[in-house]
């Protein structure tokens, strides 16, 4: 089978094939397609394990960046929390190697426990529920197969996600909508339960099975749409919804809507591949395809003409969307809403009325400000990351993602600084050992101040060749080929009588002139530069030795983190620094920094799980008995933060959620304009007497959220000052929020992002009631 | 007229994930114009935008 074959990044496993709810607008069950008669209850191990294969020697090969995979049913708990664990071990074990692997679950809740809450939270299982509102509109489709409400047990399921603990794995709500409910109970009860995101979906029909359209109105659907559009653009958009997002100009990143290739396949609970699973509702047996896991890959599945048709942009839809003035906007509707027996898909969406009258809707009542062109490209992926974090942490997946980005940046710059100098020793020792032993060098390149050297090196205005003295790769070879147990020579720089290497330690040698020949043997360095000729014995078990000075680490609940106290790039915090810690005070700095670790997890444990996947090196600033109680975080840096070392382990707590909070917001305005470039207006704040810039609310806002749900989860035991440190940080992101949100400084992606966070901050104002 | 596409102003997600998937040796080739696009970016006196907390430390820039 030739031709050629687009990447697929989407993948809907079908883990069980029953479910526990009868809902009469089910397209799995109630539909045209009734194939779930011939399959197995639960898919099984081996079934799974090939879908696991397919997937990962798919991203292998196209070097996907992401996938995502998307558990579903039938309904997926019905497999029980050992099913579910054990198939979402094989999942993470089977792609993990090869790409970021984004889980994901859609369920109806209903058998939703605490046991598989903590398991989502284990996998970074991110979790959607089926619910469609009110207790009336939920009941008049999602019932028990006796016909008892499904509501309460639904609802149950959502607070169960809302609690703190589990807050990281709650995705957001998907709901089928009815023209028959009222929408503003519908939405009021949609955003009760504080959903990251809402989908709404028009109820699955054809031209051979129009939708339900009571009354002699021609489009209801908009109508009741349009009403639930205008409250939310009145409300400041307070919870995202992907149905609105997806039809402004440039939307799109739903099957819904937009011309964007179809980039999902379904396994189902026999390892059969089929296309989107909403061809059910068309024709019996609609999304077959006729492969399987176990004898074709995700290529061949891929190229089935029922798949590379939706491949095909405008060309794949019929002549009348085609010609059709919104067609960018509605892409003809869901591929499925175009079934009329005799003419196939070739017909634009039964719902084609209803979409032309809604866009003019949209257009009509925009959202209060508008995305500039430059933002345009800025859809779901943005979204995703941007929303995740605006809950005030961020989940584990987001965490490794933006770490990821920092790697790659670094990354890249040492490749700048090879383009400024030429090909050298060093730069050909990192390229073996980038073969030879990635590992090794990736964990230099993510020691947080390499990238503040290179980052140095690169701003240097010496030409070319003439600034060997801040050359930082001779060191970051030379540390990846001790990490490797790589032998190697090279000629490393000397900054103030030391040589530092990246993550290891300093060598400090009196008498070295300005680069020293450094070679690496097993367990031991050869150092000969100027009057020094010495070998250091690296050995834990060999007798000290007084030139090297080992980097010191503490052991703490997400690992080791280092105390760095050598390396000179440290030096970017913008106030002075603590030179090397005597034994004692380095003891009691980590003693200091392992409690208030393990407080962070008592306290904020979804702000700890954030820690846990990012801080590296906690950096002691020098003392200032004017101002005690320090701390700092450099965009240069992350994976860091900068401290005092005060002995409190609760305050010390509050420092590394407060930092950490800088750093992982100095890695999203790595990658994102949240505030219009060039903007120049200053803004006041609570917490300072001087107007800010906006970057400068924002980072004050973010780490004064994450401040505030420390105090009040302390709150909860100790309601005297705890109560009212919360309260006062409580006030100031308020204020901070709404200063920021009524300056109109914020780009698209930035008003959406404190949007949200403002509605974290409702929810943690809720919270302290 | 030139119809080469303009550099990007910022880092693109996916190219920055798929570039971890490059070898070394090869990333000045198959990325430059991430290259570029981080140099632009992150390195200090390229084009900062007005108002922003480019560098150093957040608790003084808040």
């Amino acid at each position: 089978m030739g031709g050629s074959c687009r990447r697929i990044s989407q993948f809907v496993l079908k883990v069980h094939s029953r479910c526990d709810l009868s809902c009469d607008h089910c397209y799995v069950y109630q539909h045209a397609d009734q194939t779930w008669r011939g399959r197995p209850v639960r898919m099984s191990a081996a079934t799974a394990q090939s879908a696991a294969r397919r997937i990962a020697e798919h991203a292998r090969e196209h070097e996907l960046p992401v996938v995502h995979v998307v558990l579903h049913g039938g309904e997926p708990l019905l497999l029980g929390a050992a099913g579910l664990r054990e198939l979402l071990a094989e999942l993470r074990a089977a792609i993990t190697p090869w790409t970021r692997l984004d889980l994901r679950m859609q369920t109806n809740g209903v058998l939703l426990d605490e046991e598989l809450c903590r398991l989502f939270v284990e996998y970074d299982v991110q979790v959607g529920v089926s619910f469609d509102g009110d207790r009336a509109a939920n009941d008049r489709h999602r019932v028990f197969a006796h016909g008892g409400s499904s509501h309460d047990h639904v609802r149950r399921a959502l607070a169960l996600l809302r609690r703190p603990e589990f807050r990281a794995s709650y995705a957001g709500i998907l709901c089928t909508i009815d023209v028959r409910n009222d929408p503003d109970r519908v939405y009021e009860a949609l955003l009760a339960e504080s959903p990251p995101r809402v989908d709404l979906l028009l109820p699955h029909a054809t031209w051979d099975h129009p939708p339900l359209r009571p009354g002699s109105e021609p489009t209801p659907y908009a109508t009741w749409l349009g009403r639930l559009h205008r409250r939310w653009v009145d409300d400041g958009r307070p919870v995202s919804i992907r149905m609105f997002e997806a039809l402004r100009p440039g939307g799109g990143g739903t099957e819904a809507f937009g011309l964007a290739p179809a980039d999902v396949l379904v396994i189902e609970a026999d390892g059969s591949w089929e296309q989107v699973d909403s061809l059910k509702t068309a024709y019996h047996g609609a999304a077959d395809t006729g492969f399987d896991v176990f004898d074709n890959s995700v290529d061949e599945a891929a190229r089935h003409p029922g798949v590379a048709i939706r491949q095909d942009g405008a060309d794949g839809l019929c002549a009348t969307c085609r010609a059709c003035p919104v067609v960018d906007r509605c892409g003809g509707g869901l591929y499925a809403h175009r079934w009329r027996t005799g003419s196939g898909f070739d017909n634009p969406s039964v719902y084609c009325p209803d979409l032309l009258r809604l866009i003019d809707t949209v257009d009509a009542y925009p959202p209060p400000t508008p995305p500039a062109p430059a933002d345009r490209s800025a859809t779901s992926p943005v979204d995703e990351l941007l929303d995740d974090l605006a809950t005030g942490h961020g989940s584990a997946s987001t965490l490794a993602l933006l770490a990821a980005t920092q790697l790659s940046i670094t990354r890249a710059l040492l490749a700048a600084c090879r383009d400024r100098s030429g090909t050298t020793a060093a730069w050909e020792l990192l390229v073996h050992l980038d073969r030879a032993a990635p590992e090794a060098v990736r964990a230099v390149l993510e020691h947080p101040f390499v990238r503040a050297g290179l980052v140095h090196r690169l701003d240097s205005s010496a030409p070319p060749g003439l600034s060997a003295a801040v050359d930082p790769l001779p060191a970051i070879a030379t540390a990846a080929a001790l990490r490797a147990g790589v032998p190697a020579t090279l000629h490393v720089p000397v900054r103030a009588d030391a040589i530092t290497l990246p993550t290891l330690g300093s060598l400090v040698l009196p008498g070295l002139t300005e680069s020293a020949e450094v070679t690496v043997r097993p367990g031991e360095l050869q150092v000969r530069g100027g009057s020094v000729e010495q070998t250091v014995l690296l050995d834990p078990l060999a007798p000290p030795s007084a030139s090297w000075r080992p980097t010191r680490d503490v052991a703490v609940p997400g690992g080791r983190v280092l105390l760095e106290d050598g390396d000179p790039y440290r030096d970017c915090y913008g106030q002075p620094v603590e030179s090397r810690l005597e034994g004692p005070a380095a003891r009691a700095l980590g003693r200091t920094l392992a409690a208030a670790w393990e407080v962070v997890h008592r306290d904020v444990p979804a702000h700890a799980a954030a820690l846990d996947g990012g801080l590296r090196a906690v950096v002691p600033l020098a003392p200032d008995p004017a101002r005690p109680l320090r701390s700092a975080t450099a965009r240069h840096a992350f994976g860091a933060v900068a401290v005092t070392p005060h002995p409190d382990p609760e305050t010390m707590a509050v420092l590394l959620v407060h930092e950490w909070q800088h750093a992982k917001l100095g890695a999203v305005l790595d990658l994102y304009d949240l505030v219009e470039p060039g903007e120049s207006t200053r803004i006041r704040v609570p917490w300072r007497p001087d107007p800010r810039p906006p970057e400068g609310v924002l980072q004050g806002v973010y780490a004064h959220l994450a401040v505030t749900q420390v105090w009040q989860s302390r709150a909860a035991t100790d309601p005297g000052d705890a109560s009212a440190h919360a309260a006062h940080f409580l006030g100031w992101t308020r204020d901070g929020v709404d200063a920021l949100l009524a300056s109109r400084s914020l780009s698209a992606a930035g008003e959406r992002f404190v949007g949200q966070l403002r509605h974290a901050l409702e929810e943690t104002v809720v919270g302290s009631r | 007229m030139d119809h080469a596409p303009a550099r990007p102003s910022r880092p693109d997600l996916d190219d920055l994930t798929r570039s971890l998937h490059t070898p070394l040796e090869r990333i000045g080739v198959e990325h430059a114009d991430l290259i570029e696009a981080v140099r632009r970016r992150v390195v200090t006196n390229a084009a900062v935008p007005s108002g922003s907390v480019a560098v150093a430390a957040f608790n003084s820039s808040i």
